[in-house]
């Protein structure tokens, strides 16, 4: 882990992350204003009194900015989690269980994976209501199969090992073997697609507000590029580069920085990369 | 960077539980490239590459009934009943009125048992019937039939782009991998693969239209254009294609990439590149005819699986350009809540997605001299 954190990307990824919760957490120290309050006049340039200026309905976009770290690191985690948590679970049990359990649900878990997953997220968002629950529940839920299928053929491989059988040969109860020896023996592959799931997460919650659906009385990074880019002939004006940009350039960075630290992290923690020594 | 040779490999397993290490797997070798790509973006579709046609027909065949089902009941099982859904509050169409529920429900048949209704809809689907559309008040299957060429037509631009950059740079990457050249276009692809695909495509959209104005603002075509001639139609229809297909292209060039060179790099130290370069073959012949070549198969299932982040590509992209296809469809029909619009586009997209990933589990079996026979 210290070795991994070392190598320059790994760090430069777990500093934006850590840039990223650090905004989110002191986001009141931070902002200057109120994020829904009309702080000026709409259409400011930015200035010493508005950093990056002023929408259109002359809010402060730095604080929009800031604020809106909030929003994307509490969905993203949480559907990370939801996703992780269940995933293991079907995964473990699967690979454990095996026999019909196991084929019922790869057979549930080939079916998510056919289906492409933003035209079946925009249909259900739509059709559940985009309040921030619903966003979270509804990535989360998506996305549980692929951690199933990691997980399960991890725990099938494990089941063969010497130290399991050897474990249960010496009358350890299922329930025994899974706590003592699986559980730690899957962690860091499941810390792996705990960090990279975030920043999926983040992708597909602002994929959707992009497109209109997410929760209309929050201020999200998602939801200031919807309304920069429905602005009618937003580009003829020079209103992007301070209303549009920034927003996008956070999506982008918050994306980058877990997607970085789980790329750098995948050596260390995924056990496909250990050697056979 | 990493010489992925010695690195263990356990159980590439596919859906049918095998355990053992799978040669033939249509996954890629192991490593960041990989394995990273197959947990977070894609995985194998529902049949494992070598399955008998029949046994693969089957198991597609079961996921299409899913699908269906899942569509038929995912309205319904929301807490909201398919007529709020349909004329919620939010809706424009918003009605209170007891009777005129009442009457809706009896139009769409939500007053007979489930098993009635879920026969009808299926019924309806194998007349092509997909609903009206609330706010065009049209069949929706004339909607999407409208939106489906263009839609075609930029995913498979965009992937044919983006096989051709991808692989061709992952060949060259592979063969110069840990130089400068390897390490600069690793991490350029990484990165290229993560960005959100709307912020890409709208600063794509002011350099290359608004300032640059070399390509059109939007749309598919320029309309009222009738009477032109075949070619100039054709050529206007290019020049609208080509800023959306490329946008499309990116983050599937760089899955390409990412996946031919970690699959090369596995092959570099193979005994028959050995014995042709002992022979005195030339680089470019080994590093194309023999290498690439034998890596192709992987790429194969890829494409197919790759799909999936086109369309989702693609839905975002079109939103951008205002590109006619049935991308836009859905994101017009969600402000409108035109429920049967997106139900439909969702069905067909996922048909779409499915039917590419039987087509590559048929051909594989037919490319792999292993499981031709």
């Amino acid at each position: 882990m210290r070795a991994a954190l070392g190598r320059p990307v790994v760090a430069s990824g777990a500093l934006l992350a850590l840039l990223l919760a650090l905004v989110a957490l002191f986001a009141p120290a931070i902002a200057p204003y109120d994020p829904r309050e009309l702080a000026g006049p709409a259409f400011e340039s930015p200035s010493a009194e508005h950093l990056l200026g002023t929408n259109d309905i002359g809010q402060d976009v730095f604080s929009q900015i800031v604020w809106g770290a909030r929003p994307a690191l509490t969905m993203a985690l949480g559907a990370s989690v939801l996703a992780t948590v269940v995933g293991v679970a079907v995964g473990l049990g699967s690979g454990l269980l095996g026999g019909a359990v196991d084929h019922v649900a790869m057979r549930v878990v080939d079916v998510f994976l056919a289906i492409p997953q933003l035209p079946l997220l925009v249909l259900v968002a739509a059709l559940a209501g985009p309040s921030q629950v619903n966003l979270v529940l509804i990535i989360g839920l998506i996305r549980w199969p692929m951690y199933a299928r990691e997980v399960r053929s991890q725990a099938l491989s494990l089941r063969q090992r010497g130290f399991v059988q050897a474990a249960r040969g010496f009358g350890g109860g299922l329930g025994y073997v899974v706590a003592r020896h699986l559980v730690p023996a899957v962690g860091p592959l499941v810390v792996l697609l705990f960090v990279v799931g975030i920043a999926h997460a983040l992708l597909l919650e602002a994929s959707l507000a992009f497109l209109g659906l997410s929760d209309p009385t929050a201020v999200s990074w998602g939801l200031m590029v919807n309304r920069a880019l429905v602005f009618p002939g937003l580009f003829f004006t020079s209103y992007w580069l301070w209303w549009l940009l920034p927003a996008g350039l956070a999506i982008t960075l918050g994306v980058l920085g877990f997607m970085v630290l789980g790329v750098g992290l995948e050596p260390v923690f995924n056990p496909r990369w250990r050697r056979t020594g | 960077m990493r010489q992925s040779t010695t690195l263990a490999r356990p159980s590439p397993s596919g859906a049918d539980g095998r355990t053992v290490p799978d040669p033939s797997s249509p996954r890629p070798p192991g490593g960041l490239e990989g394995e990273l790509l197959c947990a977070g973006e894609t995985a194998p579709g529902p049949g494992a590459a070598r399955r008998s046609p029949p046994r693969l027909l089957a198991s597609y065949a079961v996921t299409v009934f899913a699908l269906l089902t899942l569509n038929f009941f995912l309205p319904r099982a929301m807490p909201s009943d398919p007529i709020s859904a349909l004329i919620d509050a939010e809706s424009p169409s918003y009605v209170q009125s007891a009777e005129l529920r009442a009457e809706l429900e009896r139009y769409y048949d939500l007053d007979r048992p489930l098993v009635e209704q879920y026969m009808a809809y299926l019924g309806g689907l194998v007349q092509g019937d997909l609903g009206v559309s609330i706010r065009y008040n049209q069949p929706v299957s004339e909607l999407i039939a409208d939106r489906l060429p263009w839609t075609l037509l930029l995913l498979t631009s965009s992937m044919a782009l983006a096989a051709a950059v991808g692989l061709a740079l992952g060949v060259h990457s592979a063969w110069r991998r840990g130089q400068r050249l390897d390490q600069g276009l690793l991490t350029f692809f990484l990165a290229l693969h993560n960005l959100p695909v709307f912020f890409v495509a709208s600063l794509a959209l002011l350099v290359f239209s608004v300032e640059l104005g070399w390509v059109p603002l939007g749309g598919t075509n320029t309309p009222f254009r009738g009477l032109d001639d075949p070619l100039s139609a054709g050529l206007d229809i290019a020049h609208h294609l080509v800023l959306p297909a490329v946008v499309v292209a990116a983050g599937t060039a760089s899955a390409y990439y990412l996946i031919m060179r970690s699959s090369l790099v596995g092959e570099l130290g193979a005994d028959y590149l050995q014995l042709g370069r002992a022979k005195g073959l030339r680089e470019r012949r080994l590093k194309y005819r023999y290498a690439g070549r034998n890596s192709l198969l992987v790429v194969v299932t890829w494409s197919a699986m790759r799909l999936e982040g086109l369309v989702t590509a693609s839905v975002l992209v079109e939103t951008v350009f205002a590109y006619q296809g049935m991308g836009r469809l859905m994101f017009d029909a969600i402000s409108f809540r035109d429920y049967p619009v997106l139900q439909g586009c969702f069905l067909l997209l996922t048909l779409i997605v499915v039917s590419a990933n039987l087509l590559a589990d048929l051909l594989y079996a037919r490319l792999d001299p292993r499981t031709a026979a």
